[in-house]
């Protein structure tokens, strides 16, 4: 009997019409047995956790999806449509993407961050230039302040989407706090190639202008929006007496010097003051230059803000840390640096930032010999320039949901509004004012999440609902380690500032990628279609809809729902759909 | 048709389907997914013969059919004979390409069927001899037959009088025939399932491959468990993948991981178990304890000799 593709009833209408012999004629097609349901699968994407977690909006899983397949070039595209600097935060990104992995519970997190490098290595291997968007060009001419992470994301999109852009920066090169990440764990040439690429798209970045004195707000009434990503450039002050000596200089300004290639005599035995990424930079800088090198941190280690790669890092390279300690003066002799004084400390009730707060031991003071001191304590945003109507709180900007101050046009981001204090953070921050700036200019409504979450420019459909481990069967999924990165050794670390972490090579970077589980996210990996008892799933017509359910006679049993590995069908009651 | 993506592929299974949609199986009939991929195994040039059991129904009323191949549906107790006379008519008609495949339910080949089968295979009739296990005369009203398992309820071994005899060994019997071909198979290792159907077919002789097949209203299961349960029978050891060759040569293909995991996992999805005390699970997994072990033995054997 030839395959029948169509259902057909067969009606009798005498003896002479049947068959000799009770054989069949027709198939049962003709039998809509999706009548049965009553529960329905949905094919419908979810949020992989590390997606809801990227501060930049990345669809980590897509660009994993596409490395595990080897279309390397794609991966990139999928990244930098969100995320114009891949390279940097590939190295400096605190990941929190991978603290919510759900491989961590089968041979560890997807090295997230390493597959990120490898892309942006790639695409400058291949020298693949940022993929241009075919929309019209736009008259509005737009100002960002500040050539940092934040400024330079909000310039890439609103370029993207056809404005005119000019970026005014302070300093004499855009990158704001980037160029301050030490060679060793950014190369600046990673850094330049990233930045170039963004103006090769047509953004004007004048250096050299800081507003407050050589531009005011008032000059810039011409352009239709202004986007302020000032960044926190003013550092925290230590407060004890004897911190204006010569010797002391603060943890932003030395690795600025630094990195201007500016000589800087430290002397034999520096302290680094504080337990950031800023206080580890110094310290690892300092120890490049010869220094014996100990850092002072007024909590312990759990408290520590620094990532925790670069906390073992710091150590590996010889630097001590020593834990609740507080300078309660900094010692001089003919107005430069001798030492600190210091205390000890203990750990109190938990402050509002939730960790414990340090308390001075009384009595414990004793004296440390030192010949620089550096505090690095964090910094906090100039905005003594901004005038009345952009309103302040707490030295912070304040913002709405969709970056608008309260003086709109002027939208503000980054660490001068949100305080989050990481490149990827901005980097989104950014990238929300200039689909808010786009928003507002057009007039038309898009939906703004709450600033604790991430946007993105081309969102795939999905669920809102993130994807757990308990959510997955793990029955199709077998324990796999994840692969270490190779690192220079420690012994020959401290004498160069070349890279630290050395990145996957292709192999390890596909073997990785194909380890990822693709949560909430269909991979075709075809569990719904041999599973179905009914031959209900069909492929489908596009990438975007690779199965189909042939509704006519699924009979809703929910086997495709259950042995999906990656929760990427849902299962929704057939009362919902009655009405369609 | 769009070409399908090989990436994150967890099968190689042919893409040709042989059975319709439409059929009145229940939801989540194991069954139903069982001669799909039967049929995909073995191609469109085979000849099917039923017996009564479940399928007589699943397989369409006249005059429609949910298979692509011919069907000869035949009295209950009739599965090996009729397979005999088809396998012999193909003989005399000279067409040697045609397989054929009797598909029966476990009341059909436990019981009702076993004479038949019986003398067939041990005239090495050329057919594949399929028993579709549901454990029970599922069809006309979950009635135990000698595939249910000890202890389980039936409607004629209700909870106050569970089943007190063990499940027939029916690969043992079919075994001790000497025949060419013994496998068990089961819907949540479909590759490990099509592969046997593709040996069999490569083998002139007996053949008998025994799949164990969920029932969801007659294990009183979720519908959507049904892979899920045949895959926690494979890995608690309650229904082992092997196949013996002649009669003698034991290899066992699926390996539980990780040394498996209790039987209770398997048993606590199925209504039809939930009465079962602490004991009678502690004495269910003793006993398939000690059939793996002996199957492990068997198997070993036949890896030192080679």
């Amino acid at each position: 009997m030839k395959k029948e593709t169509e259902a057909r009833v067969i009606v009798f209408t005498s003896e002479a019409e049947m068959p000799m012999m009770p054989a069949s004629v027709a198939s049962t097609l003709y039998n809509k047995t999706g009548s049965w349901r009553y529960m329905r699968p949905l094919y419908k994407n979810q949020t992989p956790p590390c997606n809801a977690a990227c501060p930049a909006g990345e669809d980590i899983v897509m660009h994993l999806q596409l490395t595990a397949q080897g279309r390397y070039a794609e991966a990139w595209e999928t990244l930098v449509r969100e995320n114009p600097f891949p390279g940097v935060c590939g190295r400096v990104c605190p990941h929190p993407c991978e603290s919510e992995c759900n491989r961590e519970y089968l041979g560890g997190a997807i090295a997230i961050h390493c597959q990120e490098r490898f892309l942006a290595d790639y695409a400058a291997a291949h020298h693949l230039s940022l993929p241009t968007t075919n929309v019209p060009q736009r008259e509005e001419q737009i100002a960002v302040i500040g050539a940092g992470p934040a400024g330079l994301s909000c310039a890439y999109h609103l370029r993207r989407m056809g404005y005119q852009v000019t970026v005014f920066e302070a300093g004499e090169k855009p990158g704001g706090m980037m160029r301050l990440i030490p060679e060793y764990r950014l190369p600046k040439e990673v850094l330049e190639r990233e930045i170039a690429a963004i103006i090769a798209l047509g953004v004007e970045v004048k250096t050299g202008m800081r507003l407050g004195v050589d531009l005011a707000l008032k000059d810039l009434q011409g352009y239709a929006a202004v986007f302020l990503a000032i960044g926190q450039s003013v550092s925290r002050r230590l407060d004890v007496p004897g911190e204006d000596a010569v010797g002391v200089l603060h943890g932003i300004d030395f690795l600025a010097r630094v990195e201007r290639g500016q000589k800087v005599d430290l002397g034999k035995k520096v302290a680094v003051i504080g337990g950031g990424n800023t206080a580890m930079d110094a310290a690892r800088t300092a120890r490049r230059l010869g220094a014996d090198v100990t850092i002072l941190y007024r909590r312990s280690r759990a408290e520590m803000p620094a990532i925790d790669e670069e906390v073992h890092e710091t150590l590996d390279e010889g630097v001590k840390i020593e834990f609740l300690r507080a300078p309660v003066a900094v010692l001089t002799a003919n107005g430069r640096v001798r030492g600190l004084r210091l205390t000890r400390i203990e750990l109190g009730a938990p402050d509002a930032s939730g960790r414990r707060r340090p308390v001075p031991v009384a009595g414990s003071e004793y004296e440390l010999e030192f010949d620089t001191v550096i505090p690095a304590l964090g910094q906090v945003a100039d905005l003594t320039f901004l005038s009345a109507e952009v309103q302040t709180e707490r030295g912070r900007i304040i913002t709405d949901e969709k970056t608008a101050t309260t003086r709109l046009p002027i939208f503000a981001g980054g660490d001068a509004a949100t305080g989050f204090g990481t490149v990827t953070a901005a980097v989104g921050s950014g990238k929300r004012a200039a689909l808010a700036i786009d928003s507002f200019l057009r007039g038309v409504e898009r939906p703004f999440p709450d600033l604790a979450q991430n946007v993105q420019v081309a969102p795939r459909p999905h669920d809102p609902n993130v994807v757990r481990f308990e959510d997955l069967n793990t029955a199709y999924f077998e324990e796999i380690p994840r692969p270490p990165q190779d690192q220079r050794p420690a012994a020959q670390r401290v004498t160069t500032f070349q890279e630290v972490n050395l990145g996957y090579g292709e192999d390890v970077a596909l073997a990785e990628a194909r380890r990822c589980f693709s949560c909430g996210t269909c991979n075709e990996c075809d569990n719904c279609l041999i599973f179905c008892p009914d031959v209900a799933v069909l492929r489908g017509p596009s990438d975007d809809e690779p199965f189909v359910f042939n509704y006519d006679y699924c009979k809703g049993c929910g086997i495709c729902v259950s042995e999906c590995p990656r929760r990427a069908i849902l299962f929704a009651e057939e009362i919902k759909f009655n009405d369609q | 048709m769009r070409e399908p993506k090989t990436y994150a592929r967890n099968y190689e299974i042919p893409e040709e389907e042989l059975t319709y949609s439409g059929s009145v199986s229940c939801p989540g009939c194991g069954a139903t997914l069982a001669m799909r991929y039967a049929l995909k195994a073995l191609g469109s040039n085979t000849i099917t013969v039923i017996p009564a059991c479940c399928w007589s129904i699943i397989a369409g009323p006249f005059p429609y059919s949910s298979l692509t191949v011919p069907i000869f549906h035949t009295a209950f107790e009739t599965a090996g004979a009729v397979s005999s006379g088809i396998s012999a008519a193909l003989d005399v008609l000279g067409k040697k390409d045609i397989t054929v495949m009797a598909w029966a339910g476990d009341g059909g080949t436990f019981d009702i069927g076993l004479q038949a089968l019986s003398g067939a295979v041990e005239r090495n009739e050329d057919f594949i001899y399929v028993c579709y296990d549901n454990e029970a005369y599922m069809n006309t009203g979950i009635q135990r037959s000698s595939a249910t398992p000890w202890m389980a309820w039936t409607t004629t071994t209700p909870v106050e009088h569970p089943k007190e005899e063990p499940k027939k060994d029916i690969v043992a019997i079919m075994a001790a025939h000497r025949i060419p071909y013994a496998a068990t198979a089961t819907i949540a290792y479909p590759e490990d399932m099509i592969a046997k159907f593709r040996k069999a077919k490569g083998i002139r002789g007996s053949k008998f491959i025994h799949v164990l097949s969920p029932c969801p209203p007659g294990w009183k299961s979720e519908a959507s468990d049904s892979i899920k349960l045949t895959r926690l029978a494979v890995q608690s050891k309650v229904f082992p993948l092997y196949e013996i060759e002649h009669g003698d040569k034991v290899t066992i293909n699926v390996w539980p991981k990780d040394g498996g995991v209790p039987v209770k996992e398997y048993l606590r999805l199925q209504g039809r178990f939930r009465h079962l005390s602490e004991e009678a699970i502690a004495a269910i997994q003793a006993e398939v304890d000690r059939n793996w072990e002996r199957l492990v033995v068997r198997a070993q054997r036949v890896m030192g000799n080679e």
